[in-house]
């Protein structure tokens, strides 16, 4: 399932000469960690998104194929198109896809660094035991 | 002891106080420290971590794992589906908003009064509470030094349009404009309530505790005599020891606009008005894209507002700053235009409306027990919403961006000035909009009658001795302007008088 969402998650936000994408941001541990981590609710609707972006391309590029096996250029196509469905629930369910992908490609230090931005401290993840 | 975070399963943690506080946000920590000045022994009871500011997350990510309720993942229910972002932590939304006091107008007492026959009277007391919380939690304007780029355009702006606009009043001590007040403030200036209330409770003799969801009232013969509930572990939700703690004056349900209904309904509770009434003030941005870079993470995160449109057509506009994280998938588009897109982001400036919205909802009990709020705007709410943005989209115009990105679906991703008519004939389909819910009111409102009201003007719920609202769910209809100020000084006047009758 991971395999899934990522291949999703970087057809959205693929590398660019400007910019690194997602995949160079190490995607697939931060899927791991958000697997764990996040709510079933949410981690429920990630898995739908993927699934619905991945069996969509007959929407948008007019190729009865699943996502993960057309070339770059047709996923490139998809995923501009998708997001911009006349079909508002298709629209929701990638959303939460795209929006996990900016959560792991935002707070990439090299990506930071590209745009001037500073580099995160690592979340402590801690709170107050005593 | 006055701290019990999460106690692993064993045997059942009892403990007694005078009186219980359920929820440490604006309304809980607020009552709570209030009955403790007072006098009185408090046990105040928080689902989420106390987190200090060293613990604060940077990244969004961490942000939403750490300190929103459920991931983010509370989502209204209706012709679309937005998101409802609250704090779920010691504190409460108060570490993760941006702290800004607006007294409240005058004309919410004479509407609370109107419609549901309370409340007329409270203007005074709780303007001078106001006036106490203004000075107590140092509430001061933006600091120049700590405006940044977009909140100094955005007062500019106004100014050439003659609209009315402020740098915002917040609690803040010294502000340096780091533009992390979403994430928590990890330079310990922001006020919030777990860095300032709270740990005067704890001075106080009052007891803590955290990652401890309230199950239910305990209710005896329609009095309520205390609460239950079991510790649970973040993030990995391992279940632990459950708890009593005995409450021998009252307790004070302020578990916030979505929780509060619920824990009433789970105690037992039959009322109707229960999780009836609810409103908020959906918000939406609309990016302007500047020549120059804005940096708009420098700053402070929402620093000008205006409230010259708050009465009529009925919206308040703000600055809001969106981290590089967030703001990646909120950006319109996909693939490699999503990343060309992204590559302006320095000069990006994010101003929005919120929309005084009079449309009404409700909120209910999910499948797994979680909260879900029903709502939908209507069509006016819908055209005020839209006029907001484009009075946002004109400021930015009249500060100079080349384009504004209205994020709208059936609008083009980019506007030039003369495409404004475009954005006023955008479409009212809330489908067409990515709004996020963030300012709530309602679930359990104050009123005369206990048919449609769950408590009276004082927070006492009906036909229920010693059980009090001391929330925003009590507010029966929205304000208009941030709420903050106003739930405190709700709190503090009934948990006053809650001492008094004792």
């Amino acid at each position: 399932m991971i395999a899934l969402i990522r291949s999703a998650m970087c057809d959205f936000m693929p590398a660019t000469q400007r910019l690194p994408g997602v995949a160079d941001t190490g995607v697939t541990e931060f899927l791991e960690t958000m697997k764990r981590e996040s709510g079933r609710l949410y981690w429920l609707g990630l898995v739908m998104g993927a699934w619905v972006y991945s069996i969509t391309p007959f929407m948008t590029v007019f190729v009865p194929l699943p996502a993960f096996v057309l070339p770059a250029s047709l996923r490139d196509r998809h995923a501009q198109r998708i997001v911009g469905s006349r079909f508002y629930l298709i629209r929701q369910a990638v959303f939460l896809v795209r929006l996990s992908a900016g959560l792991c490609w935002g707070r990439d230090a090299r990506v930071r660094e590209q745009l001037g931005l500073g580099a995160y401290p690592l979340d402590p993840g801690t709170y107050r035991t005593t | 002891m006055t701290h019990l975070a999460f106690q692993p399963a064993g045997p059942k943690v009892e403990l007694e106080a005078d009186y219980v506080v359920v929820g440490s946000g604006a309304g809980g920590a607020t009552a709570a420290v209030t009955l403790a000045r007072g006098g009185a022994h408090v046990v105040l009871i928080e689902a989420g971590p106390w987190r200090d500011p060293e613990d604060y997350p940077s990244s969004m990510y961490g942000t939403m794992r750490d300190m929103f309720e459920d991931f983010g993942a509370t989502i209204a229910q209706g012709r679309a589906f937005w998101p409802v972002v609250q704090g779920a932590l010691v504190g409460g939304s108060t570490v993760i908003n941006s702290a800004i006091a607006v007294q409240t107008p005058a004309d919410v007492f004479a509407r609370w009064q109107a419609e549901h026959g309370v409340g007329g009277g409270l203007r005074d007391a709780m303007w001078a509470i106001q006036e106490e919380l203004t000075r107590e939690l140092n509430a001061e304007e933006v600091p120049p030094h700590a405006r940044g780029r977009s909140n100094d355009y955005a007062m500019a702006a106004s100014q050439k349009l003659g609209i009315e606009g402020h740098y915002m009043r917040r609690y803040v001590r010294g502000c340096e404009g780091n533009g992390q007040c979403l994430q928590g403030c990890k330079a310990n200036r922001k006020q919030s309530l777990n860095v300032t209330f709270v740990p005067e409770l704890r001075e106080r003799g009052g007891i803590v505790l955290s990652c401890a969801p309230v199950d239910r009232v305990v209710l005896e013969r329609e009095v309520a005599v205390g609460v239950t509930g079991m510790f649970v572990k973040p993030v990995t939700r391992e279940r632990g020891a459950e708890y009593f703690v005995r409450a021998k004056r009252g307790v004070l349900i302020a578990a916030s606009v979505t929780h509060s209904p619920l824990v009433l309904k789970r105690s037992g509770l039959r009322s109707r008005a229960i999780g009836q009434f609810f409103r908020s003030h959906p918000g939406a941005p609309i990016i302007g894209v500047y020549d120059e870079p804005i940096d708009m993470n420098r700053g402070a995160t929402q620093g000008w507002a205006s409230l010259g449109y708050r009465e009529k057509p009925g919206f308040k506009l703000e600055t809001l700053s969106l981290p590089l994280d967030m703001l990646a998938g909120r950006l319109a588009g996909g693939g490699a235009q999503l990343m060309e897109r992204l590559a302006d982001y320095r000069h990006f400036a994010v101003w929005v409306q919120a929309c005084r919205a009079e449309s009404v909802g409700k909120v209910e009990a999910g499948p797994f027990g979680n909260p879900v709020v029903k709502y939908t705007l209507d069509r006016a709410d819908m055209e005020r919403f839209r006029e907001g943005l484009v009075l946002v989209a004109r400021m930015h115009f009249a500060q100079g961006a080349r384009a504004v990105l209205p994020g709208i679906h059936g609008v083009p991703y980019s506007l030039s000035r003369d495409q404004l008519s475009t954005l006023e004939n955008a479409p009212l389909e809330p489908r067409a909009y990515v709004a996020v819910l963030s300012h709530l009111f309602g679930g359990c409102v104050m009123g005369r009658d206990p048919k449609t009201s769950v408590c009276d003007e004082r927070g006492k719920v009906h036909g229920v001795s010693g059980l009090y609202i001391a929330d925003a769910s009590a507010i029966p209809t929205n304000l208009g302007v941030n709420p903050q100020h106003t739930i405190m000084a709700l709190s503090r006047l009934w948990s006053r008088q809650i001492l008094a009758a004792a």
